[in-house]
């Protein structure tokens, strides 16, 4: 009888439906799987510690406060690079980006979190996309220069900038 | 893409350099008092308008609270006094006596109560027996909360009714754990209508998940609010349902009537603004008020799929009955394709339509839009042209208005339909359609049509245009706003935007009317049938430096049968 038991058990844990499997994918993991760079989005939602508690909102917000933290350092970065430039064409192109950075940290950033707390998130995506737009337009400024010494940083405001936008819109 | 567009360019340049560069001469103009129109750019903004709505600076979005009151139209607005993005939102408040020229007053509504703590949001106005006005808008609450609230003026004496005062019932309609409303996604109620039952209703945007939702709720005192059992109307997949407005058409004529109005002599409209697209959409169809059913015609598409406003940049859009004239008026707001950090430069973003006149077509199956007629007293410099063969691969342009501040207005006629391309069945997306076949695409019967706020050399242009296709039974006529050229600032969002014109051109003529206003190209298409707004940016055609053509890419000529242009006076917006 035992026997039969055990192995009834044995046979319908074998048996589960896949669904429950699946159970272990977290909201993160589904989440990214929505945006443009799956891996960028799980590591920087990985990497605050509320992000494997929150909902959607919240995983927006952390992606958007990263944003900003990045935007900010990559600012730092132009500011620093503008004080010792001396060619003027890559002034003026480091100039713009200052301009471009600006949007984004004092103005995309904080719109959209206050968008997607109030719940009017087009605002978001809206903020989300522009910052990602400010990017590529920093990256222009530079194609004729030989050098894009922000290049790496850039890229990565540019692709979070579009994971958190696509976060927002799952909220539309 | 862009070495085909080049390509495409340099044989546009080719054939036009075949036929010659014809230009209007000034004999065949007619001149009638050649007013020096003032402009309102400056060296430092040359964007700004010159006739559209726009505060003087800062960041604007959806026209809220529109109606008339005393003899005196009223126009509240989304209104960021701190900036020029989105935020610390209050209700601006602008007057007129003609929907053209706008006194601007004090904000009538703020963050005061906890009712709306975090944000005055979108709401409309309602005349109350007795003619007293009645606001129901949207506020945050202090948890984040979208709730609806009323004001009602302050002083009922004071024509412009500047000040307001607010519930202290305040909020009347709130998510509960009881109605499971989503606590972020309810707002925009709109102007209320009186049932059978003597009882007002209003609808208030909303969905659950991606079901888009018109909440309806009832009140006997406009104060107590009690939630329908079921929603006015519901529709899957849709996303959130923002800025709803329901109303009534005459089936026959042009007039306006009461919100409240139902009968066999009317049918229903219901508008959404749907928050996944930023397009607005709407269904005509029957009203029910004993069960507060709205049912959409037979044949209606209900989505983003479905019959807009506007096929360009619109949204956030609102209807009021305009009980001086005696129609009904739409207001409509569009936003920045500039980047926000050229917004932080310039200072300010968003403007409004030019209100549009709105009745029911005779098909009684779609709406048509146009400029209210009080814009045309701003015409100037009127030019004209005699009847006209456009042939394949002309440019012509239209000199004597200025082509930054303008209204123009030309019909055509098609002499032969031979040269129409074959429309593939698979064409169904006009906007898509309209993105791959630009103005510097040739076809066989266009593209022909106008190029506005173009530079002298062409570089720069936004082209609005017509190009027919042979359908299965009958010819099918796409109609398109290009701006893919329209600026050299590559920071711009330079989408084409497109729509199917619902007029045959084998019977009538084929009519295209483009305000210009620096910034803004609003199109109407088949006088009214279908509208495009663009937002644009020319670095080089600015103010005297912009140009105006009427130009056709395809191999077929057309004939010109009228053409209409004026330069535009500066109206007082703000």
């Amino acid at each position: 009888m035992n026997r039969f038991i055990c192995f009834s058990l044995i046979f319908s844990f074998t048996f589960l439906p896949v669904k429950s499997r699946e159970n272990s994918a977290t909201l993160i993991e589904t989440t990214c799987k929505t945006t443009p760079f799956y891996n960028l989005c799980v590591s920087a939602l990985q990497s605050d510690p509320d992000g494997p508690s929150a909902d959607i909102p919240g995983l927006a917000r952390i992606g958007a406060n990263k944003v900003k933290a990045k935007a900010t350092a990559t600012l730092r970065q132009i500011t620093g690079l503008l004080k010792e430039a001396k060619d003027p064409s890559l002034k003026t192109a480091l100039l713009d980006c200052v301009d471009f950075y600006n949007a984004i940290v004092e103005y995309d950033v904080p719109m959209a979190i206050d968008a997607v707390v109030k719940g009017d998130p087009k605002f978001g995506v809206q903020g989300l996309n522009d910052a990602a737009n400010e990017a590529l337009a920093c990256a222009r400024r530079f194609e004729n220069q030989p050098k894009f010494p922000i290049e790496g940083n850039n890229k990565v405001v540019h692709d979070l900038s579009a994971v958190v936008a696509s976060i927002i819109a799952l909220l539309l | 893409m862009a070495k085909s567009c080049f390509v495409g360019l340099c044989l546009f340049f080719a054939v036009l350099a075949s036929h010659g560069f014809v230009e209007l001469q000034a004999s065949h103009h007619v001149y009638r008092n050649l007013e020096t129109v003032q402009s309102s750019a400056s060296a430092d903004q040359p964007y700004r308008t010159g006739y559209h709505f726009q505060p003087p600076k800062n960041w604007i979005n959806d026209p809220n609270g529109l109606m008339v009151y005393k003899g005196i139209y009223h126009l509240f607005y989304q209104y960021n006094p701190k900036g020029a993005v989105w935020g610390n939102i209050v209700w601006a408040h602008s007057t007129s006596k003609d929907l053209v020229n706008w006194t601007p007053h004090e904000p009538a509504i703020h963050p005061s109560q906890p009712g709306d703590i975090n944000g005055c949001w979108s709401g409309s106005a309602t005349i109350l027996p007795g003619g007293v006005p009645a606001m129901l808008y949207t506020g945050i609450d202090p948890k984040n909360s979208q709730v609806q609230n009323l004001a009602v003026p302050k002083n009922l004496s004071d024509p412009y009714l500047r000040e307001w005062v607010k519930s202290p019932k305040n909020p009347l309609m709130q998510p509960t754990a009881e109605n499971r409303i989503n606590a972020s996604s309810f707002r925009d109620p709109t102007t209320a209508w009186l049932g059978p039952d003597k009882k007002w209703r209003v609808i208030i945007g909303s969905k659950i998940d991606r079901r888009g939702l018109a909440i309806l709720f009832k009140s006997k005192d406009f104060v107590n609010w009690v939630q329908a059992p079921t929603p006015l109307r519901a529709a899957e997949g849709t996303g959130m349902w923002e800025c709803p407005d329901f109303y009534p058409v005459p089936l026959r004529g042009r007039n306006g009537v009461d919100t409240s109005l139902n009968g066999p002599s009317v049918k229903h409209v219901l508008k959404l603004s749907l928050d996944d697209t930023k397009h607005d959409f709407y269904t005509v169809g029957s009203y029910d008020g004993s069960r507060d059913v709205y049912t959409p015609d037979k044949g209606s598409v209900e989505s983003d799929s479905g019959l807009r406003y506007d096929y360009g940049k619109y949204y956030a859009s609102k209807t009021f009955l305009d009980s001086i004239k005696n129609r009904r008026v739409l207001c409509g707001w569009l936003n920045e394709s500039s980047s926000v950090a050229d917004d932080i430069k310039k200072g300010w973003a968003g403007v409004h339509a030019i209100p549009r006149h709105i009745w029911l077509d005779k098909s009684g199956k779609q709406l048509i839009q146009w400029p209210v007629a009080e814009i045309e007293k701003l015409r100037a410099n009127h030019v004209t042209l005699p009847t006209k063969l456009l042939k394949g691969g002309s440019v012509v342009e239209v000199s004597g208005v200025t082509a930054s501040q303008a209204d123009v207005d030309i019909s055509f006629e098609i002499p032969g339909f031979d040269k129409a391309e074959l429309l593939d069945p698979s064409w169904t997306n006009p906007q898509l359609l309209c993105s791959q076949k630009g103005a510097s695409v040739k076809g066989g019967l266009g593209p022909f049509g106008l190029l506005v706020l173009a530079s002298k050399g062409l570089s720069e242009n936004t082209a609005v245009f017509f190009r027919i296709f042979k359908g299965q039974n009958k010819h099918v006529v796409l109609m398109c706003s290009d701006q893919s050229r329209s600026s050299l600032n590559q920071n711009n969002d330079k989408t084409t935007y497109g729509a199917f014109l619902d007029v045959d051109p084998l019977h009538q003529s084929l009519s295209l009317r483009s305000l210009i206003d620096h910034s803004i190209v609003e199109s109407f298409g088949g006088g009214g049938k279908a509208c495009i707004s663009a937002r644009v940016y020319p670095t080089l055609a600015i103010d005297n430096a912009a140009h105006l053509f009427v130009f056709n890419n395809g191999s077929e000529a057309v004939r010109i049968s009228k053409l209409n242009a004026w330069s535009m006076n500066k109206a007082k917006v703000n």
